[in-house]
């Protein structure tokens, strides 16, 4: 780099102008990666700000023990109600995700050829990079009538010959314009990906040896891949259905979409009725309050209450997944 | 399974053994369901979009007979001989890549800069970028002082500061000049230097430098025809310089250099002349084509609410692409800059190394974060905090490039992971220091990968759509941004906000049609990204 007539009589420290150089550079890359925890603290304080000025005049109790969430017009601030339509979108899309999800991982990594493999596995990836506006209109759009036009069934579940049990009939409502069904199917499709690509590593990485073992004790291939490999990576298959949880808790647009904006309460003994009507998750009153276009007042700082509230449950079940995966997981050498 | 004792048993296959099999071929079956539900329910909701979008059945038979008859048949017959022979192959796919590539690059410049004002491209080009290389070259035609980069990047701040304020006596001075002259500085000259160093390193200097030449003297004597003739020229300077230049420089280069797949460069002419026989032959016959609604004017037009037949989504296109481009040059340096730093700069053992530690785990924390989250510390910063306007494009860009930023990060991670650490040591054993080997050495290896990192992870954010909502943008407007801090909309909020809208036709017919072109912006920025990592996959081989 420097003039090299006489770099042999200088000693072997480098020049100023290159140390200088190197610390400035080493400084700059040190303050963006700086930056990425500033972003966290940034996201702590922002939430914190507002949500305390929000408890202090809504009580925190009252906050998470209300049972009515109806904001702008009485002013009742009870999480219950998102917190049932936030459950029940995440477990119904979860029945969907993660027994497909897991099928295809087995599938992907027990039985696929390395040319099929080379094709769905991509295919499946695209799932997760559909703009999730694009599924909360398809959902609203197309899946909700087609299931109008299913529903409602009822089905006898004692056959009609047996007279002296009482009938038993199971009822499925029809669907309202907005409804959780439709919602749930489109977000449990979104995050199949999520399940089968780290489920997917999980079942990889167990060793060739112990599939090797189990087949030479004449097992056969369901045996090996139901009770050898899925046992063995039973902490990252465990691991990913969290994280796929916690992307369906968090999933906004398209519950917004095609959920409505009516928070209830679950309806007890008629579960289904929970499926086919319009309710509201806590993602979806954040959403409902900007654009209710409020600027300030106790209303506003509710979103971010909501938002700590969500940013808290998304972080320890993230948190929880990665220690189940350091925790759980076996070490093969 | 063994039948213990039998020594007259064989192993042959019994009816129990038969039963196994069709249990194993079930089990398989199952799982391959399994794997293709997911992909098979996409496919049907995408046919449902498509076929609203494009409402395929309005068209006449012999429309379809003429499409598969100009555009499939040549088109697959010339793919399916490209197939059999690698050379052939090669040169198509290159081929492809050249005209997609510059088409968009092309597409995507004019309507940019068309909406921000080329006048104030050029004041900012010219003080942030022709400034600072000028005056690199003087540096280092003088003598290379040691904080040459440095220098280019001070000197390209202040240049554009000068830029900013000046700006109301400086733009007067600019706009005395055509609207030609400002896509010519915009474009051409950039393009020309482009070809001037390519030519350099692949052919002799005195060739580069009769290519680039001869380049300016096309532009200039389509320029002068055009005035001739009395068209406004802005649009074809930028076309010949950004399309046709590049690819015919690509083109040429295979013809003269790879003889044996000389034919494969053929491909995307015989998709392009069969376009346009077919459009010829479709207007002189008077066909039918199909009466969907991706039309120009969807593409060309502004909003409008209440009359599905002029509704466009022009300014939402440009917004868009405004607004991922501004967050990508926001979000690409500083995420190379922390992965750079985790890779690296930092130590393994001590309080520094806890500091890593802290930030690996920070990161992967922040990419689990729900989306909306960002839209409120959004929120919290740009509008409470720093007090910009409401929906300005540069809020919105900061916003999803705090959401894109983990993703960078760890996909820069994965790129410099890859780099072998030989080449390292080899620098770091003849004297380098360590930021002159990552300059030198590591980031010219690692940069594909890290572009392909970030090209997906503007694609995500390209469809992003609830941290928006938070910071409220507006849903719906009727002229493209022009300017950073000038207020915009994007595509998927429009989507958005017409979803209340219950006239057929918008609801089966304009919104899917929008639907399409955002998956057509996600799919050719997928594609972008597959085709860099591609190139980058041969040279390392």
């Amino acid at each position: 780099m420097s003039s090299e007539s006489n770099a042999a009589r200088e000693s072997l420290q480098r020049n100023d102008h290159v140390v200088r150089t190197e610390r400035l550079y080493a400084w700059a890359i040190a303050g963006s990666a700086f930056l990425t925890i500033l972003v966290t603290v940034g996201i702590v304080l922002a939430l914190l700000g507002e949500a305390l000025t929000f408890w202090s005049a809504v009580s925190p109790l009252s906050f998470f023990t209300g049972t009515k969430w109806s904001p702008i017009i009485d002013g009742e601030y009870g999480l219950l109600p998102l917190v049932s339509g936030t459950l029940i979108v995440t477990v119904c899309s979860a029945l969907i995700a993660l027994p497909t999800g897991l099928a295809a991982a087995l599938y992907l990594s027990e039985y696929a050829s390395e040319r099929t493999r080379s094709f769905l596995k991509p295919a499946l990836e695209i799932l997760a990079g559909v703009p999730t506006v694009i599924y909360g209109y398809m959902a609203l759009v197309y899946i909700t009538p087609l299931f109008q036009g299913i529903l409602p069934v009822s089905i006898r579940l004692i056959p009609p010959g047996l007279d002296p049990l009482p009938a038993f009939t199971l009822v499925i409502p029809s669907l309202q314009t907005f409804n959780v069904l439709s919602a749930s199917i489109v977000v449990g499709i979104m995050i199949i990906p999520m399940v089968s690509s780290i489920s997917e590593d999980a079942l990889r990485s167990v060793p060739d040896e112990l599939r090797a073992a189990a087949y030479g004790l004449g097992s056969t291939k369901y045996d090996v891949s139901t009770k050898v490999v899925v046992p063995a990576a039973t902490s990252g298959i465990v691991a990913s259905y969290v994280l796929a949880l916690s992307r369906a808790i968090g999933e906004t647009m398209a519950v917004t979409m095609a959920m409505g904006m009516s928070p209830q309460l679950p309806y007890f003994p008629n579960v289904f009725r929970n499926l086919a009507e319009s309710s509201q998750t806590m993602t979806g009153a954040m959403v409902q309050i900007a654009s209710a276009d409020s600027l300030g007042g106790v209303t506003y700082e509710a979103m971010f209450a909501l938002g700590l509230t969500l940013f808290l449950i998304t972080l320890s079940m993230n948190v929880a997944a990665e220690l189940v995966r350091r925790r759980f997981r076996e070490v093969y050498q | 399974m063994a039948a213990d004792g039998n020594t007259e048993r064989t192993l042959s296959v019994d009816s129990r053994g038969r039963l196994l099999g069709l249990h194993a071929t079930l089990f398989e079956a199952v799982l391959l369901g399994a794997t293709l539900f997911g992909i098979v329910s996409l496919c049907i909701l995408f046919g449902y979009i498509a076929f609203d979008a494009f409402r395929p059945l309005t068209a006449s038979i012999r429309w379809y007979l003429l499409f598969a008859g100009t555009l499939v048949l040549p088109t697959t017959a010339f793919t399916l001989y490209a197939r059999r022979r690698p050379a052939v192959r090669s040169a198509n796919t290159k081929a492809f890549g050249a005209v997609g590539g510059a088409l968009t690059v092309t597409l995507s410049t004019y309507i940019v800069v068309d909406a921000l004002s080329p006048y104030d491209v050029v004041l900012c080009l010219l003080f942030g970028g022709y400034l600072p290389v000028v005056l690199w070259l003087i540096v280092r035609r003088t003598k290379r002082t040691p904080q040459t980069g440095l220098t280019i990047i001070l000197a390209a701040v202040g240049g554009l500061a000068v830029a900013h304020g000046g700006y109301d006596l400086l733009r007067p001075i600019v706009g005395i000049a055509a609207q030609w002259i400002a896509y010519f500085g915009i474009v051409t000259l950039p393009v020309a230097c482009g070809l001037w160093i390519f030519g350099r390193r692949r052919w002799s200097r005195q060739t580069a430098r009769r290519a680039a030449l001869s380049a300016l003297g096309v532009v200039l004597l389509i320029v002068a025809l055009a005035l001739g003739l009395g068209i406004d020229p802005s649009f074809w300077v930028v076309v010949l310089s950004a399309f046709v230049i590049p690819v015919a420089v690509v083109i040429g280069e295979i013809g003269v250099t790879d003889p044996a797949g000389r034919i494969g460069s053929a491909g995307p002419f015989v998709l392009v002349g069969g376009l346009s026989a077919f459009l010829a032959v479709e207007r002189q016959l008077g066909i039918d084509g199909p009466d969907g609604y991706l039309t120009a004017t969807l593409l060309l037009e502004s909003w409008h609410g209440l009359n599905a037949s002029s509704a466009g989504v022009y300014p939402q296109i440009v917004g868009s692409i405004v607004t991922v481009g501004v967050m990508g040059v926001l979000a690409f340096p500083i995420g190379i800059g922390g992965a750079l730093y985790l890779e690296e700069y930092a130590p393994r053992t001590g309080w520094s190394g806890r500091f890593a530690t802290l930030l690996e785990v920070n990161i992967s924390n922040l990419a689990g974060v729900p989306s909306v989250v960002y839209g409120l510390l959004g929120l919290a910063l740009f509008r409470n905090a720093l007090g910009f306007p409401t929906g300005i494009v540069l809020s919105a860009a900061g916003t999803l490039g705090l959401l894109i930023l983990p993703i960078v990060v760890v996909s820069a991670q994965e790129a410099l992971r890859s780099v072998p650490d030989s080449l390292r040591e080899a620098a770091f054993g003849m004297g380098a220091s360590r930021w002159q080997t990552l300059r030198t050495v590591v980031l010219p290896e690692a940069i594909p990968g890290m572009l392909t990192g970030t090209i997906l992870a503007l694609a995500r954010a390209i469809g992003e759509t609830a941290p928006l909502v938070i910071i409220a943008v507006a849903t719906t407007k009727y002229s493209p941004p022009d300017g950073v801090l000038s207020s915009a909309t994007v595509l998927p909020l429009q989507i958005f906000a017409a979803r209340s809208n219950v006239d057929p036709a918008f609801r089966h017919g304009i919104v899917p049609a929008a639907a399409v072109v955002l998956l057509v912006l996600l799919l050719l920025m997928n594609t972008a990204a597959i085709v860099v990592r591609n190139r980058f996959d041969r040279r390392s081989q």
